[in-house]
C-alpha cells in the first residue's frame, strides 16, 4: 500500500544518523594514506609509508600473529563447549535449562572490568598470568554466549522429530550428534565461531590485566599507540582491522545466503 | 515439549563442559575477587560506607550515571529513528540501512576511539576544518571530556539500540496503521497511538541493553575521556592497578555488578529479556 | 441510525498498473446512495486494488473515484472518511474494545462525553456492550469482526468498506454474521461495497455484484440476474456451476432460436445470434430435470449416470448423454422420482428458456 506510514523529519534523522555511524570510521582510511608523519588528511598525495611501516615492523607483525592465534584456539573452545551446551539445552526441557542459559549469558551482562579484575587474582596462583594459555581461556569463555546464541537460534529452527526418528532408528547419541544434528546446524555453528573469533581479536580490558610482556597482543599494542605516540601508523593498522572484519562479515553472509538459497 | 522424563544423562553430559568452564573460570574468579571488598583492607562493611562519606567515590558514581542516562536516551533517539527508516525501506534500501547498523557493530571499538580521536582532538579533523573555513578562531574543545566520551558512547551503543527495537517494529502489522489512516487519523497521529506504542517493548529493552552496556563501559571513556572525566570502570581500574587499594576497586565492582543484575531484574518484568539477548531458542 | 443517509460512489475508468503488470483496467462503475454492492473475483482479479483505491491507500495510475459528483482521488485515506473493515480486522492490539472504537472519534477532536456515547451505541448495535473493557486477543473471532464493524461505523461514515470480512472464521459462524451484516445495512441505511471471493456471500448478502476477472470488470447487476442471465462463461462458471452447450444456431425468430448440436436439435429462447453462427449456451444443473417415461419437456436427451452424490438437499448427477456429452444435473430430493445408481438410464429434458446464450471469454 502506498504511504501508510508517517516519514518526514524522522528519515532526516536516519541519514544524519547513518552518517554519523559510518563516516568516522571510513576517515582513518585517508589518515592511513596520508604523505606527512603525523595524524592528518594527504597533502601532496597518497602514500603507502605507514601500510609498509606496519607490515614490516616485527612488534606489530609480532602482535598480528599472537592476537590470531589467541582467538583461533580460544574460538575452539568457545564453539566446542558452546554448541555442545545449546545442544543439550535444546533436546531437555526449556524450564530445567533456563538456568544454564542464564548462567550462559552472564559474560555478555557483567563488564569485562569486573572479570579482568577477578583474572588477575584469580591467574596468579595458577601461574596463567602473561601466558598464552591464559588468555585462550579467558577469551574462550567468554565467546561462548556468541555460539550459544548463534546455535540456539539454528537449532529453534530444527524439527526435535528428526532426532527422536535418528534414535528411534537405533542411532547413539553421538552418530545422531554428528550425522543428523551437527551438519543442520553448522551454519549456526559458524556464525558463531565468527562472532567468538572477532571477540577474542578485539578483546582488550581482560588483557590490559591478564598480560604484559610475553603476551602483547594487537588491541594492546594499539591502546598503547594510542595513549603515546599517536602517529598515521595507527590509521593503517585500524585500516587493516577493518578490512580483516568485513572479510569475515563478507564470509558469515555468503555462507548464510548460501544456506539460504 | 518431548518426553521430558526420559531424557537420557547424555544430554546433560553435553552440557556439562561449558559448565565447567563457566564455574571454574567465570563465576569463581569474579566471586572471589568481590569477596575482597568485604575483607580487604579489614573485614566489615568499611569500603562500602564510603558510598556515603567519600566526595570522590560518589563523583566517579554521579559522573557515570550522567554520562549513562545522557548517552542512552541519545542512543534511543538515533537508534529510533534508524530503526524506523529500515522498517518503512524497500528490501533493497533495507539491505544498506542494515549494513550501516552492523558494520559498525562489529567494527573494533579501539579504532572506533581511534578515528573519533583523530576527527575531534585540538589539531584533528574537525577543529582543523572549521578553523580553515574560518567559523572557529580556536579550537573546540572536542574530546578529553564529557561531550567526547558521550560522541563516543552513542556511537557505540546505537547499533545495540536498532536491533531490539528493529525486531518490535517488524512485528506491528501493517494492516493496523492503514485501518488507523482509513479511520481518519493523520500520519503523525498514526505513528504517536499506534505504532509509538505497538513499539514501546522494544524501547524498553534497547534502553535496558544500552544503559547496562553503558554502565561497565570501559574503553571508549578511557580513550576519549583523556583520564580527566571517570567513569566507573576506569576508576575501578585505576584503584586496582595503580593505587593497589583492592578492596575500593572490589566494592565499586560489586556495585557494578549489583546495578546491573538489579536493573535487569526489575525490567524482566516488564520486558521480555530475550528480545535483549536474541532468540536463545 | 435509520434513515438512509448513504452516499454515491462513481469509478471512472479506473485503471491500476504495477511496471507492466495491470492489476485494474479501466474499469467504471456507480454505486448507488444506500446500496450494498459486492466485488466479486477470484484472487489476483483486482477487486482489492479497487477497494484501497477507494479508501485511498491506492492511488489509481489513471480514471478518477468520484463521491457524490465530487472528485475525491487526490484525498489521502483520513481525509475521505470512509469506514473500513479490514481483512483480520486491524484491531489495535494495544487498546480496549471501547478504545479501538473510540479512536476515530478520538483523532477527530470529540470531547469525551460525546465520544463515551458514541462508543456506547456502536458496541450496543453489534451487540458487544458488555465487552467494552476487554482487549481484542481476549475475543472470539466473530466478536472481533464485529468490534471491526462498529469501529468503521461509529463516525458516521460516508461509506462503509469491507475487505473480505469474513474469510477468517469458521463456515458456520460465516452464515450467520452473512445474515447480521445484511440486517445492519438494513439499519443504517448506509452504502457498502464488499470485497469477496466466496460467490454465496455475495449472493446472499448482495444489492448487486460486480464481477471481476483480470483485472476487468465483466459484469454487474442484481444477483438474481447474474446467476440467471451470465453475460460470458466466466461469470457462468464463478456464479455457480453450469454445463456449457455449443453448437450452430439456425432458424432465429422473434422468441428464440435453435441449437444445433450432437445431432439435436434444441429450442432455446432469448437474443438469436444470425444463422449458423456459433452459439454457446449455460444450463445450470439444477435446470435440469428428470423425465420420466412418455412425458415431453421443450429439449429432451437421454444418458446414463455415470457418478452421483447424495447431498442433504439433493442429489448431484453426472450423466453421460451420446449426444451433448457429459451433464452435470442438480435435482431436489423431493422431487427425486427414482434411486440412483450408477449406469441406471434416464431421461433429461429442460425448457425453452432454461439455457442462456452466452459469450465465449475462456482463457
Amino acid at each position: 500500500m502506498d504511504g501508510t506510514y508517517p516519514a518526514g523529519a524522522s528519515r532526516g534523522l536516519a541519514w544524519a544518523t547513518a552518517l554519523y555511524l559510518v563516516l568516522p570510521i571510513l576517515i582513518v582510511l585517508p589518515v592511513a594514506l596520508t604523505d606527512q608523519r603525523y595524524l592528518s588528511l594527504p597533502e601532496h598525495g597518497i602514500s603507502f609509508q605507514h601500510f609498509r611501516t606496519v607490515l614490516t615492523s616485527p612488534a606489530w607483525l609480532g602482535s598480528i600473529w599472537q592476537s590470531f592465534t589467541i582467538a583461533v584456539a580460544a574460538t575452539a573452545l568457545s564453539v566446542s563447549a558452546g554448541t555442545l551446551c545449546a545442544i543439550g539445552c535444546w533436546r531437555i526441557s526449556r524450564r530445567a535449562t533456563d538456568l544454564v542459559r542464564v548462567l550462559m549469558l552472564l559474560p555478555l551482562i557483567i563488564p569485562s572490568i569486573v572479570y579482568a579484575i577477578g583474572l588477575y587474582r584469580y591467574f596468579g596462583p595458577l601461574g596463567l598470568l602473561d601466558r598464552f594459555l591464559g588468555v585462550v581461556i579467558a577469551h574462550g569463555v567468554t565467546g561462548i554466549p556468541y555460539v550459544i546464541i548463534t546455535v540456539s537460534t539454528a537449532l529453534a529452527a530444527f524439527d526435535p522429530r528428526l532426532e527422536q526418528a535418528a534414535r528411534g532408528m537405533g542411532a547413539s547419541l553421538s552418530q545422531t550428534l554428528r550425522w543428523v544434528i551437527l551438519p543442520r546446524i553448522a551454519p549456526g555453528i559458524f556464525s558463531g565461531a565468527i562472532f567468538a573469533f572477532i571477540h577474542s581479536w578485539d578483546e582488550l580490558v581482560m588483557v590490559l590485566f591478564i598480560a604484559s610482556r610475553d603476551v602483547f597482543t594487537l588491541p594492546r599494542r594499539i591502546w598503547d599507540g594510542i595513549n603515546e605516540n599517536l602517529d598515521p601508523a595507527m590509521a593503517a593498522v585500524a585500516v587493516l582491522l577493518i578490512f580483516f572484519t568485513l572479510l569475515l562479515l563478507l564470509a558469515d553472509r555468503a555462507l548464510r545466503r548460501r544456506n539460504e538459497g | 515439549m518431548n518426553d521430558t522424563g526420559r531424557v537420557s544423562a547424555g544430554w546433560w553430559l553435553l552440557i556439562l563442559p561449558a559448565f565447567l568452564l563457566l564455574v571454574a573460570f567465570y563465576i569463581a574468579p569474579i566471586l572471589q575477587v568481590l569477596a575482597i571488598s568485604f575483607t580487604d583492607p579489614e573485614p566489615g562493611l568499611g569500603n562500602y560506607e564510603r558510598i556515603f562519606t567519600s566526595g570522590s567515590v560518589q563523583r566517579v558514581i554521579m559522573t557515570t550515571l550522567r554520562i549513562c542516562l545522557i548517552t542512552t536516551a541519545l542512543s534511543l533517539l538515533l537508534g529510533y529513528a534508524i530503526a524506523y527508516a529500515i522498517t518503512l525501506a524497500s528490501p533493497r534500501a533495507k539491505g544498506w540501512w542494515l549494513l550501516a547498523v552492523l558494520v559498525p557493530l562489529w567494527i573494533s571499538v579501539l579504532v572506533r576511539a581511534f578515528a573519533w580521536v583523530t576527527l575531534l582532538r585540538r589539531q584533528g579533523l574537525v577543529n582543523n576544518s572549521l578553523m580553515g573555513a574560518g567559523v572557529i578562531s580556536e579550537p573546540l574543545p572536542l574530546v578529553w571530556n564529557e561531550f567526547g566520551i558521550i560522541v563516543g558512547m552513542v556511537h557505540y551503543m546505537v547499533p545495540f539500540a536498532v536491533l531490539p527495537m528493529l525486531s518490535s517494529m517488524r512485528e506491528i502489522d501493517p494492516r493496523l496503521l492503514a485501518a488507523a489512516r482509513g479511520l481518519g487519523a493523520s500520519r503523525w497521529e498514526v505513528f504517536r497511538s499506534v505504532f509509538l506504542p505497538l513499539s514501546k517493548p522494544g524501547i524498553l529493552a534497547a534502553a535496558v541493553l544500552v544503559f547496562i552496556f553503558s554502565l561497565g563501559f570501559y574503553i571508549t571513556p578511557a580513550i576519549l575521556g583523556g583520564g580527566k572525566t571517570l567513569m566507573v570502570a576506569e576508576w575501578i581500574s585505576l584503584q586496582i592497578l595503580d593505587l593497589i587499594r583492592w578492596g575500593l576497586g572490589t566494592m565499586m565492582a560489586t556495585m557494578l555488578v549489583v546495578a546491573i543484575l538489579v536493573t535487569l531484574a526489575v525490567f524482566s518484568r516488564i520486558v521480555d529479556l530475550r528480545r535483549i539477548f536474541g532468540s536463545g531458542g | 441510525m435509520s434513515e438512509t443517509r448513504g452516499h454515491a460512489l462513481t469509478l471512472r475508468e479506473v485503471s491500476k498498473h504495477y511496471g507492466s503488470f495491470t492489476a485494474v483496467d479501466r474499469v467504471s462503475l456507480d454505486v448507488g446512495q444506500g446500496e450494498f454492492l459486492t466485488l466479486l473475483g477470484p484472487s489476483g482479479s483486482g477487486k482489492t486494488t479497487i477497494l484501497m483505491a477507494v479508501a485511498g491507500f491506492v492511488t489509481p495510475s489513471a480514471g478518477s473515484i468520484l463521491l457524490d459528483g465530487s472528485d475525491i482521488t487526490p484525498l489521502p485515506p483520513e481525509k475521505r472518511n470512509f469506514g473500513m473493515v479490514f481483512q483480520g480486522y486491524a484491531l489495535f492490539p494495544h487498546m480496549t474494545v471501547a478504545d479501538n472504537v473510540a479512536f476515530p472519534l478520538r483523532v477527530r477532536g470529540l470531547s469525551r462525553a460525546d465520544r463515551d456515547a458514541k462508543v456506547r451505541a456502536a458496541l450496543d448495535l453489534v451487540q458487544l456492550g458488555q465487552f467494552a473493557e476487554r482487549l481484542p486477543k481476549q475475543l472470539s473471532g466473530g466478536q472481533q469482526q464485529r468490534v471491526a464493524l462498529a469501529r468503521a461505523l461509529v463516525f458516521d461514515p460516508n461509506l462503509l468498506l469491507l475487505d473480505e470480512p469474513l474469510s477468517a472464521l469458521d463456515k458456520k459462524l460465516r452464515a450467520e454474521l452473512q445474515e447480521e451484516l445484511k440486517a445492519l445495512h438494513q439499519r443504517v441505511g448506509r452504502t457498502f461495497i464488499n470485497v469477496t471471493h466466496d460467490q454465496e456471500e455475495a449472493l446472499s448478502m448482495s444489492d448487486r455484484i460486480a464481477i471481476l476477472n483480470h483485472g476487468k470488470l465483466i459484469q454487474h447487476g442484481k444477483p438474481l440476474d447474474l446467476y440467471e442471465r451470465p453475460r460470458t462463461r466466466f461469470v457462468a462458471d464463478f456464479l455457480g456451476k453450469s454445463n456449457f452447450l455449443e453448437g450452430i444456431a439456425r432458424l432465429p425468430t422473434a422468441q428464440g432460436f435453435t441449437l444445433e448440436a450432437g445431432g439435436l436439435n434444441l429450442a432455446v429462447r432469448g437474443t438469436a445470434p444470425g444463422e449458423g453462427a456459433r452459439c454457446l449456451l449455460s444450463l445450470r444443473p439444477e435446470k435440469i430435470g428428470l423425465i420420466a417415461d412418455g412425458a415431453t419437456a421443450d429439449n429432451v436427451v437421454e444418458g446414463h449416470i455415470l457418478a452421483w452424490a447424495y447431498l442433504g438437499t439433493g442429489y448431484s448427477l453426472r450423466v453421460a448423454t451420446p449426444s451433448l456429452g457429459e451433464l452435470r444435473v442438480a435435482l431436489p430430493a423431493w422431487q427425486a422420482t427414482i434411486a440412483p445408481s450408477e449406469g441406471l438410464a434416464v431421461r433429461l429434458g429442460w425448457s425453452a428458456d432454461a439455457a442462456v446464450p452466452i459469450e465465449d471469454d475462456a482463457a
